[in-house]
């Protein structure tokens, strides 16, 4: 591409071909004021503050709109532009209200900006006096549309980035305004409470609904989101050590400015009242505030003494997949080097996803190598075992950009309705627990019709003829038969799969939560492979995390087979890296898995546990025994945010900082590390994570010898290797096993999963004020046709029963579940669905249930 | 926009089979939207939905195209529609008067229509017969110099119909 000059001011520029003025003139460092500019939104050229003057014509063009061209000769402060600027402020003061002094949007507010630097101050023309509408009903969006100036930013990011058009303006003229269809009250049309336009609206008219009046920031402090795996960029704002609001951040290419429910209003977690301020130490059952020396000279001589008396061995640590990479690194350091065990898992566990990220490694199956930019790039997305609207809402608006604006066709595989739906050319609803037989059903149709990757099918990967025999059965008609999926649409699938120049599988929970889900990650490969779309630039397996740091905990050995890297325990040659670096030799064979934890301890073979952010006894399936396993233990340490479920069963809680109170850094889904930074000093006597590891195995006698944050760093990038080589691939042939969810006296089948605006157990997400007022209780979805059939109507309080236990939530009749099926949510602990789980597999996503009424006063 | 009145299902289905020539076809909303007017008078809200569908659209923006122009109606429209001029000449020459007392024929404001759905009314900038001016006009037919008188005489005898 060819340099584009122009003068701009008097200063020869250059740009690329396609570049606006304002871009350029942003790039070079000239300011120019605007309103309706945002870097990832199309220009509409709405406020025309950013116009220009062309010197050689002497026309005046709006910057945000005109693409530079040879030659032009620019002036962007001349006297007539500074007028007309003016102007343009002076009109659209005109019909503001004068609310700036009570007006929390302050001196955030870009039109007083832009009129202060004017110099525009009383307004010499007529007032068309604007009452004001404020509009509040919903937590978390106070809306007042007096003060809008008509940019169409909120049109416009809810539009192009979110995607889920919920406001476009309604009317003309003076009275057009940003309006949801029939003006309805956001919360009954399809806004989700991203957050998104609040955060992008110059003026007051979107607000953040906060207690009360937050007063100016101080400061902002760049982080990432704590909550899902995606890893958007957020800016935390900072007053008096207080976090007051979270805004999206903009430089990165995974969120672009937008946040979902969660990362914009979730994050006062961090002031909840019910954080823990101070160590505590159980005494005659009850918990007494220690000193830090207190608690870890406790911690210390206990877990020394059981060492000493029963071996590492009885010892075990379970550590978080929301804990920083440095965090994860030095607990399984600790494990390995001070306390000498592999005792070492994280939570993620269940879902699959520690097995999974180390059978990417010994399978040769890659690990997510691409960005959501790639995803974007995709010809056909195929989304299986995943509602990323609400598991990884980042992924669910890049899916929805790539289908609404890049003409992307989108294969939904789901039983449930999702919102996707909507957005699909083709969507089949397979029976829950039979996505092998299905993903074997296309592998055989793209075989049958030639529509495989010749080249890449059978020269580059080995396995062919064994894939193409195994799967002989898996004809249209049984494929249909075992799913329900109708055969023409099997046939069709296929075909939109294979036919596209680059597809891309992306899948979640939903597979890797199944009894068979490693198989059914096989079976995905296969596909992929046999078409071609592996590292096919948006063609390849994207593999959602729940966690925001389900993949750094993996990465950084959190695991009781790998060390950090996926350099297995047994490696010899990483075996010695690490024990040159420790000093200690670490221990081989492989440790205890997280459910193998909960069991042993049952058992009475594992004597102590430290626990490191995860709450087991709300996530883990059957939680009556995990809670009975955990009494059961002689010590247990849980270090949290919060005196959890699980913290209640210890010996000893260590207070921890939360994410907005401690630096470190975060692996995303895509692989991508981010660093986060500390905007707050720790509440109350609450330490970071590293800071508590590191003086825990001071204590022991056996301390690692780091001084900063740096140094675990330095010494993670030294001896993890930053690429493990991929094995050439192979074709693994994979079966489809029946297996029966449904059960004598329990017709139903219960799928769980995440829901906005909630998030994993609930731990945080009810404890920020918007989303518990916004969502206080579980509830369970029924189908239109159960609903009719069992008499139940919305609220109804019912008991979800299984053969192992019983739940009560309040029903929800819809539409977007096959008749048979319910959902519930998994984030609340008063309705604690794994209880309907039976201990061990962690198929944690269907279950065999029947309903029964509950008579309104219980 | 009114409070969307659901629809009978033949209503739906004829909605259904207008939507179904344009499927797909970004560019041919707003042709969409006349048809649709042409056969109902007007555009149900509720096919709002499915035409965004449709056409790929969000329901939102459909709304924002029906609401910008002033001659799509989303509610339903008198048999007879009256349009009183406001054009520069007309008011000189009476307008808002002739305004006043069509509005007391009829017993409503601008922009309603009738509760038997006789008339609805509606006011023009400018009809282009300035010389007749006051004037009003009824569906298609033009009546010019009015007057108190005229104007009783043109309700009483089109209120008949």
């Amino acid at each position: 591409m060819e340099a584009i000059t122009i003068t701009l001011d008097g200063v020869a520029v250059s740009g690329y071909p396609g570049m606006t003025i304002l871009e350029l003139a942003q790039e070079s460092g000239v300011e120019i004021p605007t309103l309706c500019h945002e870097p990832y939104l199309a220009p509409v050229g709405a406020c025309r503050l950013c116009l220009v003057e062309n010197e050689q014509s002497g026309a005046l063009v709006v910057a945000c709109a005109t693409p530079i061209a040879p030659g032009m000769v620019i002036a962007t402060h001349s006297p007539r532009v500074i007028e007309r600027r003016r102007v343009i402020v002076q009109l659209l003061l005109a019909s503001h209200p004068d609310s700036c002094l009570v007006c929390d949007k302050g001196n955030r507010c870009k039109l007083r900006q832009i009129a202060a630097e004017l110099g525009v101050g009383l307004v010499e023309l007529q007032r068309i006096p604007q009452a004001a509408t404020i509009e509040e009903v919903n937590p978390f969006i106070e809306r007042d549309l007096s003060k809008c100036i008509l940019c169409a930013k909120c049109i416009r990011v809810d539009q192009e980035l979110v995607v889920e058009g919920a406001i476009d303006y309604i009317g003309r003229g003076f009275a057009s305004r940003p309006s949801t269809v029939n003006n309805t009250p956001l919360e009954q049309s399809e806004c989700t409470f991203c957050g998104s336009c609040v955060a992008i609206c110059p003026t007051g008219a979107l607000m953040e609904k906060e207690r009360a009046y937050g007063g100016t920031t101080s400061h902002s402090v760049d982080s990432v989101c704590p909550f899902c795996g995606c890893g958007c960029s957020i800016s935390l704002e900072v007053k008096d050590n207080h976090l007051v609001r979270v805004i999206p951040g903009t430089a990165s290419p995974v969120n672009r400015g937008t946040l979902c429910v969660r990362g914009s209003y979730g994050c006062d977690f961090v002031h909840s009242p019910e954080r823990l301020t101070a160590p505590l130490v159980k005494v005659n059952g009850e918990f007494e505030p220690v000193s830090w020396e207190q608690a870890l000279e406790r911690v210390a001589s206990e877990f020394n003494r059981i060492k000493e008396k029963h071996g590492a061995d009885s010892l075990a640590v379970l550590g978080s997949s929301k804990c920083t990479n440095e965090e994860n690194y030095l607990l399984q350091r600790l494990a390995r080097a001070v306390i000498g065990t592999n005792n070492i898992d994280n939570g993620s566990r269940l879902y699959s996803s520690a097995r999974r990220l180390g059978l990417e490694r010994s399978a040769g199956i890659p690990a997510t190598p691409n960005s959501i930019e790639d995803l974007e790039q995709a010809g056909v997305i195929m989304v299986i075992g995943a509602d990323p609207t609400v598991s990884a809402p980042a992924v669910g608006y890049a899916i929805k950009r790539a289908v609404r604006y890049r003409g992307a066709r989108l294969l939904l595989i789901d039983p449930r309705q999702t919102k996707l739906a909507q957005f699909a050319n083709l969507w089949l609803r397979p029976r829950p627990g039979t996505d092998i037989a299905l993903v074997n059903g296309l592998a055989r149709v793209m075989i049958e019709e030639k529509l495989v990757d010749a080249k890449f099918s059978t020269g580059k990967t080995k396995g062919f003829t064994e894939l193409v025999s195994s799967l002989k059965k898996y004809t249209p008609e049984y494929v249909a038969e075992v799913t329900g999926v109708p055969t023409q649409d099997v046939v069709l699938a296929a075909r939109l799969f294979a036919g596209a120049e680059s597809a891309a599988i992306v899948y979640g929970n939903g597979i890797t939560q199944h009894v068979s889900g490693v198989d059914s990650i096989l079976a995905l490969t296969n596909i992929a492979r046999l078409t071609g779309n592996i590292s096919n630039g948006g063609g390849d397996i994207f593999a959602l995390q729940r966690e925001n740091n389900a993949r750094g905990a993996g990465d950084m050995g959190s695991l009781p087979d790998f060390l950090p890297g996926y350099q297995g325990v047994d490696d010899a040659q990483a075996r010695g890296k690490f024990e040159e670096r420790w000093g200690v030799s670490p221990p081989d064979g492989s440790g205890l898995t997280a459910l193998e934890m909960i069991e042993q301890a049952d058992k009475g073979s594992l004597k102590a546990m430290l626990i490191v952010g995860e709450n087991p006894t709300a996530s883990f399936p059957d939680s009556a025994l995990v809670k009975n396993a955990l009494a059961a233990l002689e010590f247990l340490v849980v270090a949290d945010m919060f005196l959890t479920e699980t913290a209640r069963l210890a010996e000893v809680v260590l207070p921890a900082a939360s994410f907005a109170e401690k630096e470190g850094t975060f692996t995303n889904f895509e692989g991508r590390v981010q660093k986060l930074n500390r905007a707050i000093e720790p509440i109350g006597d609450s330490r970071p994570d590293w800071a508590i590891l590191l003086e825990m195995a001071r204590y022991m006698g056996q301390p690692m010898p780091y001084s900063s944050l740096q140094e675990v760093r330095n010494e993670i990038d030294e001896l993890v290797p930053k690429k493990t080589s991929v094995k050439p691939g192979l074709f693994i042939p994979v079966e489809y096993k029946p297996v029966s969810i449904s059960g004598d006296g329990y017709p139903l089948t219960l799928l769980t999963g995440s829901v906005l605006p909630h998030f994993g157990s609930g731990t945080r997400s009810l404890r920020a004020w918007r989303l518990k007022k916004f969502s206080p209780a579980a509830w369970v979805e029924v189908s239109g046709g159960d609903a009719q059939r069992l008499g139940l109507a919305d609220s109804d309080p019912v008991k979800v029963v299984s053969p192992v236990g019983e739940v009560t939530a309040a029903v929800r009749v819809t539409e977007a579940l096959p008749q048979g099926m319910l959902f519930m949510p998994i984030s609340f602990p008063e309705s604690p669905v794994n209880d309907l789980w039976a201990a061990g597999v962690p198929d944690l996503k269907t279950c065999a249930v029947r309903l029964e009424r509950m008579s309104a006063d219980g | 926009m009114g409070e969307a009145k659901a629809l009978t299902g033949p209503e739906l289905e004829q909605i259904e089979k207008i939507i179904a020539d344009y499927k797909g076809q970004q560019w041919a909303l707003i042709p969409l939207l006349h048809e649709i007017q042409r056969v109902f008078g007007f555009i149900p809200p509720p096919a709002i939905g499915p035409i965004a569908s449709a056409m790929g659209l969000f329901p939102s923006q459909v709304q924002g195209v029906i609401t910008f122009y002033s001659q799509f109606y989303t509610e339903p429209r008198g048999k007879n529609i009256v349009r009183v001029c406001r054009g520069t000449a007309c008011h000189v020459r009476g307008g808002k008067t002739i305004l006043k007392l069509v509005k007391q024929q009829l017993g409503i404001d601008e922009g309603e229509t009738t509760p038997d759905f006789e008339y609805s009314l509606e006011t023009v900038a400018c009809i282009g017969c300035c010389a007749l001016a006051p004037n009003i006009v009824v569906n298609r037919d033009i009546y010019g110099h009015m007057n108190p008188k005229k104007v009783a005489a043109v309700f009483h005898r089109d209120g008949g119909q």
